[in-house]
């Protein structure tokens, strides 16, 4: 193999470390897929065939979508590289429930908005919290475990209110919050940027990636994700982790939670669960940026630039085809994509012994 | 040496029902008792008649699942495979005069070309089941709105009312839908117990590099799996059109997935793979459908029989860990 490699052709090598790259890096592949995107759609403006503008302005409005799909992907990322078939299919029905309890407390009973957001967080990860249970203590399989708290949390949601909305002032003039800001000094040289990305997604964005990367805690959930037998014999609480990375996803579905009312300027009781959901397209998330379904391996940033990778493509479809057919495309172009970085995940697992 | 040959062979061979299917019986049987007793109109045949229906469905899909389950795979792309399977048939039916078999045999078609395309992407690309058909569920479900174009297929003709729920739909009093999903389950249960073709999952399931070095041909068996699954997705699409009305919305087959997923992991599948049994699939459908129609009879919300079944596949799991964790010990 090395005397292989030495034979050959130094331009030759050169191309095989780019492939190598791309194909083991999931970072610079997604940075250059994003690109390819984002310069398609600026091409098709230009020319016409777009049925509105798809300018900076339009893709930083599109951001508001990035924020519970970015935060989703970041959970289902922390459970899912807590390895040993890790997966949360309940945090859209979490988000959901969690979405009422805010309703009740601050539309209903007048809760202050700080308590309010911190009550609906707790209640999340306290959701979550039975999930780390019934997983970790009790050695439930992560997809038994969610699957059946998806369906308890999802009908407790739609019972405790009689299935109505919780739509009372307050909540309605939450809406404020998923409105586009002007940035203070720079505002003016870059389009309006959506209030949620700086009070919910990069706070998430930024803990997650300080909990992972700078702490005990971050260390171990990578040592029992990639093996758990292993951590066990060096001595760490591999329970207890795995139990957190539960609680944690838990947390951050209780924020999307007020995300989500805030959004709809409502509290829905199918708010986290009504078509598809949204555990399918967190996954989704998680998967395309790099995590490794077996654990143990995957990054934040990876996940991010998912996200936007998501959805500015989406947005940009939006704007390509007409009416009820939009939608539907993009329901083609996440499957595709999806499938494609399986694939690739498949290919490099057997080509390159993994990716990072 | 006969004798020994006897005794090998009923070693080597499973007992033919296991403790959660035992248990299952026990728990329907008493559902139903209390049932009998709360609501008089339970234990009638204008009762007991659209449950049985309405199993058939997920207890179809769930003998497919059960097999994709017992080689360590999962399919959770059926629920948007059935709306494809449902439209195409819906529409053909809308707009060519065919008759009962020629629809079925569309449909059955249809659901196995889908199968084999999650199973090529499954067996010969080496990917995790769960991540592929998450794709290709968002891929099924582009191409079934694209069938129904905007809107609904509406004035379906009856003539898939053989598998519905009025009177052409039953032989003495058993509701024919409910019959074909009795005949493929004991098929399958056979299959599966007692031909080298039908273990040969098991033993993916268990190890599959063992299996594969004990020559087993991995890849193809995982394929037909797949395939398997899509042929009695295609099946069970017709016994949802027959059950429906004249319309065919695109919510059809919408969170199908889970329930059958839910009825294969109370019937005591083993989600790792390497277990489980048909039989406890079609009675884990059969319970899942009892509470739905119960919460429905007693009067109460009709969404908390969700809770319920949350609460069961919870018990049903504990209840085989438990008994795991007690094999292990002995």
């Amino acid at each position: 193999m090395t005397a292989d490699t030495l034979e050959k052709p130094t331009r030759k090598r050169e191309r095989t470390d780019l492939t190598r790259l791309f194909l083991t890096q999931r970072i610079p592949l997604l940075a250059v897929l994003i690109v390819i995107v984002v310069v398609t759609f600026f091409i098709n403006d230009a020319g016409g065939y777009l049925t509105a503008p798809y300018d900076f302005d339009y893709m930083s409005a599109s951001l508001i979508s990035a924020v519970p799909l970015a935060m989703l992907g970041l959970a289902e990322m922390l459970v899912i590289l807590s390895g040993r078939g890790g997966i949360d299919l309940s945090v859209g029905a979490i988000v959901s429930l969690a979405g009422m309890i805010f309703g009740f407390a601050y539309g209903e009973w007048g809760w202050p908005l700080w308590l309010a957001i911190i009550a609906t967080a707790g209640f999340g990860a306290l959701l979550g919290a039975v999930n780390g249970f019934l997983v970790s203590y009790i050695g439930f399989p992560a997809l038994i475990a969610t699957l059946a708290t998806f369906y308890a949390y999802k009908s407790i949601a739609i019972v405790i209110n009689n299935q109505q909305p919780i739509s009372t002032e307050p909540i309605q003039q939450l809406f404020s919050l998923s409105k586009s800001v002007e940035l203070p000094i720079i505002g003016q040289y870059i389009p309006d940027v959506p209030l949620g990305i700086f009070t919910f997604l990069l706070p998430t964005v930024v803990a997650v990636w300080l909990l992972l990367a700078r702490t005990a805690y971050g260390r171990r959930l990578y040592a029992i994700g990639t093996n758990d037998v292993a951590a066990r014999w060096a001595g760490l609480p591999v329970r207890d982790t795995r139990f957190k990375a539960y609680v944690y996803a838990g947390l951050i579905s209780g924020l999307v939670a007020v995300v989500t009312v805030a959004q709809f300027a409502s509290a829905r009781p199918d708010a986290g669960v009504s078509g598809n959901g949204m555990a399918l397209p967190a996954i989704t998330i998680a998967v395309l940026g790099g995590v490794a379904i077996t654990g143990g391996i995957g990054r934040v940033a990876g996940v991010v630039l998912a996200t936007l990778l998501i959805v500015w493509l989406n947005a940009g479809i939006l704007l390509a085809f007409v009416g009820n057919e939009g939608s539907q495309y993009q329901l083609l172009a996440l499957g595709a994509v999806l499938v494609f970085a399986a694939l690739l995940n498949g290919l490099t697992n057997r080509k390159y012994g993994g990716a990072q | 040496m006969s004798l020994l040959k006897e005794r090998a062979r009923t070693k080597v061979l499973p007992s033919p029902v296991t403790g959660q299917e035992i248990v299952l019986v026990g728990v329907i049987a008493v559902l139903w008792a209390a049932l009998a007793v709360s609501t008089p109109a339970f234990l009638t045949a204008g009762s007991i008649q659209p449950l049985l229906v309405a199993t058939a469905p997920v207890a179809l899909v769930g003998v497919g699942m059960t097999i994709v389950i017992i080689t360590g795979g999962i399919d959770v792309s059926v629920g948007a495979a059935i709306m494809v399977c449902s439209v195409i048939t819906a529409k053909v039916l809308v707009n060519a005069d065919v008759n009962l078999g020629a629809a079925v045999l569309i449909s059955v078609l249809s659901g196995a070309a889908l199968g084999l395309v999650n199973g090529v992407l499954i067996a010969y690309g080496r990917v995790h089941a769960i991540i592929i058909t998450f794709g290709t569920a968002n891929l099924f479900m582009w191409l079934g709105l694209q069938i129904f174009g905007s809107g609904t297929v509406n004035g379906i003709p009856a003539t898939l009312a053989f598998f519905g729920r009025g009177q052409e739909g039953r032989t003495l009093g058993v509701p024919h839908a409910f019959l074909v999903t009795i005949l493929i389950t004991a098929a399958a249960w056979w299959w599966l117990r007692h031909t080298a073709g039908g273990r040969h999952f098991f033993a993916i399931g268990g190890d599959t590099q063992a299996a594969r070095l004990a020559g087993v041909r991995v890849q193809r068996r995982v394929l037909l799996a797949y395939v398997i699954t899509g042929v009695l997705v295609g099946l069970a699409s017709c016994f949802v059109i027959a059950q429906g009305t004249s319309t065919l919305d695109q919510s059809v087959g919408s969170g199908k997935e889970l329930a059958v997923i839910a009825a294969v992991v109370i019937g005591g599948t083993s989600i790792m793979g390497g277990r489980g049994s048909v039989l406890g699939t079609l009675l884990g459908a059969l319970l899942v459908q009892t509470v739905s129609s119960g919460v429905t009879q007693l009067g109460w919300r009709s969404q908390l029989s969700d809770l319920f079944v949350g609460i069961f596949i919870i018990v049903a799991v504990g209840a085989d860990l438990l008994r795991a964790r007690a094999r292990r010990s002995r």
